[in-house]
């Protein structure tokens, strides 16, 4: 089974959520944890990146690139990038993987990859 | 409420310090006491962020009002990340506004250099959300590289306008012998010359070396009255006349508009309104450049220029030292340096000197009226101080 990230549904009016959070942002009645997870797309568009050079100690690579995607259903993450050449605006895709391990575990994010 | 006017300031060097992070905390505390004429206080606020992380020291302003021998006298410490500064400052207005509290001394310190810069840089970074931007490896200055790609497109601000709010900024804390950084840079040597990629590498594309504040120590302390006290006191009657403060998104993938920084609008236009003046009556202002493109960005969210003008005014000269309405004039958090707890109170210590007339070399002629916007997280805490001379 494909991992998945789950965004939130407001069950009162729709609203999706990512992250989690208590309260619905829209209509602020959503007081019992009555969200639906929905799976996030894998699709979507690159709104702005970075290369960042100095890292936090726990990351064994000289150079990560990260960036702020909207996804096809309109949700934005942050994640980390695959991208040989990346451009605001290009259509990219997602999958969950391991973006960062510690003597604690290992944690699973999105990391996007050129749209074929 | 009654009328808050700030009778006492001073700070430490913005530096590297080799002493404790108590200590930073009461050497600027003793010279605002001297400075305000005063050996009793009711009430003590210490802003800090870091103490229980990168220095194993909980409960700072126990320590620190215990130190000064200031007890019975409340203390509390106050975090709001990198604006814990003046959102102390704020909780001391308050306590004076109020009546609860007649003198009240709002102290900021921090000793981030404990630690190496890559630890220093990770603690700052848990400012993000833990699950959907820390774990990514997101830190402050990779935010503000994807806020600056997107402000440079939109906006066509370039690496050049970049570099010279950097260059303004250098030279200002060149007059500030209080500065971290001594150091005059120009935009030929960090943007053109062939050593320019070695001297000023990338750290989060667009962003480089000379785009980021330096990490500090430092301490900083204003000591807060009422009229009836500051009037006694015989010093130059400078009112903390406007306090705002807005919040905005965690994430920042969160904002519909990724360029837009609503809680620097949002605490910006409560300072002003509160204090009765409007962004054009400003006459000096402190704005939190802890990235180059921050200070652009925050001169038009204020309302001092219009969106996507900022580094228009820049390359006109408005914001220069000599210019219409100079903008960080102490050398800002990029030349002066940002202990993170202490700089909100600095910017303050900065405004008072300016409008008292004590700031020396920097002096911007016949200051009333300045400006202080203290920025928390990526932009999700921010907290703006407004404060006029009266005589």
């Amino acid at each position: 089974m494909a991992l998945e990230i789950y965004a939130y549904q407001c069950k009162k009016c729709g609203q999706l959520h990512y992250p989690y959070r208590m309260v619905c942002k829209k209509c602020g009645k959503n007081k019992h944890n009555e969200f639906d997870p929905v799976p996030l797309p894998k699709k979507g568009k690159l709104v702005t990146f970075t290369e960042l050079y100095t890292l936090p100690g726990d990351f064994a690579v000289a150079t990560l690139w990260l960036g702020i995607v909207q996804l096809e259903n309109g949700v934005a993450v942050t994640g980390q990038l695959r991208l040989p050449k990346p451009k605001i605006g290009m259509n990219v895709i997602g999958q969950v993987e391991p973006v960062r391990k510690s003597e604690f575990g290992q944690n699973l994010g999105m990391v996007f990859y050129p749209a074929k | 409420m009654r009328e808050v006017y700030a009778i006492g300031s001073a700070m430490t060097s913005f530096s590297r310090l080799e002493y404790p992070l108590s200590e930073i905390a009461a050497y600027p505390a003793m010279f605002a006491m001297q400075d305000a004429g005063i050996s009793k206080i009711d009430h003590l606020y210490v802003a800090n962020m870091g103490g229980g992380r990168v220095n194993g020291q909980t409960g700072l302003a126990s320590a620190v009002v215990d130190s000064l021998s200031l007890t019975p006298a409340g203390a509390e410490t106050i975090e709001n990340g990198p604006a814990s500064g003046a959102s102390a400052l704020k909780q001391g207005w308050m306590a004076v506004a109020s009546g609860l509290h007649d003198v009240v001394m709002v102290i900021g310190a921090e000793r981030m250099r404990e630690v190496n810069n890559l630890e220093a840089t990770d603690f700052v970074a848990t400012l993000t959300h833990p699950l959907a931007e820390y774990i990514y490896g997101v830190t402050l200055p990779s935010l503000a590289g994807m806020f600056t790609r997107l402000y440079m497109e939109k906006y066509g601000v370039t690496a050049r306008h970049l570099a010279m709010v950097a260059v303004k900024n250098h030279g200002n804390a060149c007059l500030n012998p209080f500065a971290h950084l001594h150091q005059p840079i120009t935009v030929e040597g960090i943007i053109d010359s062939p050593e320019a990629m070695t001297n000023n590498p990338f750290v989060a594309d667009p962003l480089r070396f000379f785009d980021c504040c330096p990490v500090s120590d430092g301490g900083a302390c204003v000591i807060l009255a009422s009229a009836e006290t500051a009037k006694k006191l015989g010093k130059p009657m400078i009112r903390l006349a406007g306090v705002g403060q807005a919040t905005d998104t965690h994430c920042v993938h969160e904002r519909a508009e990724p360029t837009d920084l609503l809680a620097v609008r949002g605490a910006a236009r409560q300072a002003f309104k509160m204090a009765g003046v409007k962004p054009s009556d400003v006459d000096v202002a402190e704005l939190h450049d802890a990235f180059t493109i921050l200070e652009i960005v925050e001169s038009e969210e204020v309302g001092f220029f219009k969106k996507g003008e900022g580094h228009l005014a820049l390359e006109r000269g408005d914001t220069a030292l000599t210019g219409k309405l100079p903008i960080n004039t102490s050398g800002g958090l990029k030349g002066k340096g940002h202990p993170v707890g202490a700089t909100g109170v600095g910017q303050a210590h900065e405004i008072i000197l300016q409008l008292r007339g004590d700031a020396g070399k920097r002096q911007v002629k016949n200051a009333k009226i300045g400006f202080t916007c203290n920025f928390g997280g990526f932009g999700n805490n921010v907290v703006c101080l407004t404060f006029i001379r009266e005589k």
